[in-house]
């Protein structure tokens, strides 16, 4: 287990978005949030903001869900890759993402999934709250249980 | 048209009579010498509105312009400007709102927006990219701010990446005071244009967007972009607005004893120290936020769970919030300011001139100007929150003094005939600085086109480096912060990046986006040239040196005690020294000469 994934902590995430805007200038030289595979969410009831990522599953749901094999892996860093020209818009892999993490092209017919800038996210790079990471995927539990823990330590009862 | 990176080039013009919408060429014009922003708002109102239109009349306008650094990578730079003609003050109005809701209207493929007219009924406006339409708002009609952007949110589909703009029941039932709210709790705050909003029929504005922003030179931009993260991460200001919002500047203000305390009667508020950044993010912030693409977040979270009023938790509440409603009305407890503000926030009121007027309403109560008979059994006295809240929701309902006190400070002081009691200066109240001890201030709250307004120079800092009590000088220091905010206001650029970068790298930017080649120079006489039609409109509007005044309190009173005791302001030769400074006649016009040079005519 070598490969790299990436992790979100909500917690940490301000809201600037500018994330949003590193992944569309570096996919499309444009700034658009509607071109930016990781999407910030705004809460304001809560006070909150959440991070759409795609998390590199191992066993991809979109892949499987894609009727017309358009989406594969990349055997160097596990981003998922896509053949826009067999993309059909079916939707089928939006449906299938457990994260919500598969968005479409604004105006081109294909859509968009996070492809870790080949190993390099801009994302992470240029989050000024540290509140994204990109790390080996056998120590991506560690952060969220940690978080856990600090959640139990703050309440009187222990959780499970 | 000459070809400007990072604009859109267009605007949308809502007839809200005819129900037309039209789609709207901007005139290379209005880029080269106004910029955007604050500066294309001042173009607009200047051309288009009849002298002498009542404010609260289908004639008004809401012009919404962004500035041209909207939506690109530059940080802090989504400020959008709206302008319009004020019914707190019938002069020349704008007011900068951050959030998100500019960047998006910018990604819809429009740079501004004007709104005209008057609805029959109640209407909103949904703009996604071309998709740009009017729907009845009349369930939405009463609605708060957050009730309305639930509304909005289910019946468009659910999805949260809408961007709403809307007035509360203040707009709607014509407060003075009332704002137009951006994502819950961003605001065009100052000067009353919820009213003319809410007087147009219109209740919200919803937009998404998915369009290109192009700069002229997007890898040479980003370059930039990413060295300017470092200065902001090394920044001890960003430290400080980071982890305690707006509220860092409260100690320095306190303990030099300018912060406006009992209807600025005086400048030091014990209470404060208990009240400083450290102490509140201790106390009652849980988290933090930004606007679109700024690495600062100074929006705080605040929280309380109080015995009185439950849980109630929103962003801010902001310095100047704090200011006025809590030592301006003798108050020092979180949870009645927390509490108050929340009222004015969900109905959509400015918390600056709320605050005033609360405190003017206590100063009144004290002096047996107003009685118990008035406030149906309020004793509103300072310091009594529970009295604050009270009359809050009084005010917001528009029930019993509160229906007076919606008219804004000048017009209730005025009828109860205590107007020296009222403080503010063309009928708008000035932030939490008290001009006796900071003396440019005065000069920045008297010669604002919108009235007592902080922001048209915030002098403070340079003050404070310096002799803040002396007159003399204060003139040119005033004059040129306001030439560079009207150029921070019409780039989009929020007021705290002044403090990270400086005019030169604001100039670099706009540069590199637009694919123009401005030098500083050129850029601070846009400035000029805005501030300039500014005065050319309420000299329109028959103001002139003799409005630019403050309440006597700041010019014969001296103050009692503390750092700046015995201060009073000699306004005149300020005065004469701001005019001579500007190019202005005596009175405070523009002379020929100054309008010449600056390609007004």
């Amino acid at each position: 287990m070598s490969r790299k994934v990436l992790i979100a902590e909500s917690k940490k995430c301000v809201g600037c978005r500018i994330c949003e805007q590193w992944c569309s200038l570096t996919h499309f030289g444009t700034i658009n949030p509607g071109k930016s595979r990781i999407k910030i969410t705004r809460l304001e009831n809560k006070g909150i903001n959440i991070p759409t990522i795609c998390t590199q599953c191992s066993k991809a749901a979109c892949i499987e869900a894609c009727p017309t094999e358009a989406l594969s892996k990349d055997p160097k860093t596990g981003a998922i890759k896509l053949e826009k020209e067999k993309c059909t818009l079916c939707r089928k892999c939006i449906h299938a993402c457990p994260q919500g993490a598969v968005s479409i092209h604004p105006t081109d017919e294909y859509v968009l999934i996070c492809d870790l800038c080949h190993g390099r996210p801009k994302c992470v790079e240029n989050c000024p709250e540290g509140a994204l990471q990109y790390v080996p995927v056998e120590i991506s539990d560690r952060l969220y249980r940690s978080l856990v823990v600090d959640e139990t330590a703050k309440g009187e009862n222990s959780r499970g | 048209m000459v070809k400007i990176g990072a604009v859109q080039g267009q605007i949308l013009r809502v007839n809200l009579s005819t129900g037309q919408i039209s789609l709207e060429a901007v005139p290379g014009e209005v880029y080269e010498k106004y910029l955007g922003g604050r500066g294309a708002g001042a173009y607009y109102l200047y051309k288009e509105l009849v002298p002498g239109t009542d404010p609260l009349s289908e004639d008004n306008k809401l012009i919404f312009f962004n500035g041209p650094m909207a939506g690109t990578m530059a940080p802090g730079s989504n400020k959008i400007n709206l302008t319009f003609k004020s019914p707190l003050t019938n002069t020349y109005s704008f007011s900068l709102c951050g959030g998100h809701f500019g960047p998006e209207l910018k990604f819809a493929g429009y740079d501004g927006l004007i709104i005209e007219g008057k609805a029959k009924e109640p209407v909103y406006l949904f703009i996604q990219n071309e998709e740009v339409v009017l729907k009845s708002a009349k369930a939405l009609w009463g609605k708060t701010i957050p009730q309305t952007n639930e509304i909005l949110k289910a019946e468009l589909g659910g999805d949260h990446n809408l961007k709403v703009a809307c007035v509360g029941p203040a707009g709607e039932n014509l407060n003075r005071m009332a704002c137009i709210t951006a994502d819950w709790y961003r605001e065009f705050g100052r000067g009353g244009g919820g009213a003319v909003m809410g007087s147009k029929n219109l209740k919200a504005i919803v937009v998404r967007g998915t369009k290109d922003v192009n700069v002229a030179s997007a890898p040479k931009l980003a370059n930039y972009v990413r060295e300017l993260y470092k200065e902001f991460k090394a920044h001890p200001k960003v430290y400080a607005r980071r982890w305690y919002g707006t509220i860092e500047m409260l100690e320095g203000i306190n303990k030099l004893g300018f912060w406006s305390t009992k209807n600025f009667s005086e400048g030091y508020f014990a209470p404060g120290e208990e009240m400083i950044g450290p102490k509140m993010r201790e106390q009652v912030i849980v988290g933090d936020g930004s606007c679109y693409a700024c690495p600062i977040a100074c929006g705080k979270i605040s929280e309380i769970n109080s015995p009185k009023y439950g849980k109630v938790l929103l962003e801010g509440p902001e310095f100047e919030t704090v200011g006025l409603l809590g030592p301006n009305c003798g108050i020092g407890d979180w949870e009645t300011i927390i509490k108050v503000t929340q009222i004015l926030d969900y109905n959509g009121i400015d918390t600056i001139s709320a605050g005033a007027v609360f405190s003017f309403a206590m100063e009144a109560f004290e002096k047996g100007i107003i009685t118990e008979k008035d406030t149906a059994g309020i004793s509103l006295n300072f310091g009594n929150g529970e009295a604050l809240v009270a009359m809050a929701e009084k005010m917001v309902k528009r029930e019993g003094l509160g229906d007076l006190l919606a008219e804004g400070v000048k017009v209730a002081s005025e009828k109860l005939g205590a107007p020296e009691l009222a403080i503010h200066s063309k009928g708008l109240p000035p932030a939490t600085y008290d001009p006796r001890g900071c003396k440019g201030m005065a000069l920045t709250y008297a010669t604002s086109p919108k009235g007592a307004h902080h922001m048209i120079s915030p002098t403070m800092g340079a003050e404070i480096a310096g002799d803040r009590f002396a007159d003399v000088g204060k003139a040119g220091i005033v004059r040129d912060i306001q030439m560079q905010m009207a150029l921070v206001d019409s780039l989009g650029y929020c007021s705290t990046m002044r403090f990270v970068y400086t005019v030169d790298k604001q100039v670099d930017l706009f540069n590199l986006a637009t694919g123009l080649n401005y030098s500083k120079q050129e850029l601070l006489e846009v400035g000029e040239r805005i501030l300039n039609l500014e005065r050319l409109f309420n000299m329109r509007e028959g103001f002139s040196r003799k409005d630019d005044t403050l309440p006597k309190r700041f010019l014969e009173e001296a103050m009692k005690e503390g750092p700046s005791q015995g201060q009073t302001i000699n306004l005149q030769s300020m005065l004469d020294e701001y005019y001579q400074a500007m190019g202005w006649s005596e009175d405070g016009i523009p002379k020929e000469e100054t309008i010449k040079r600056l390609g007004l005519y």
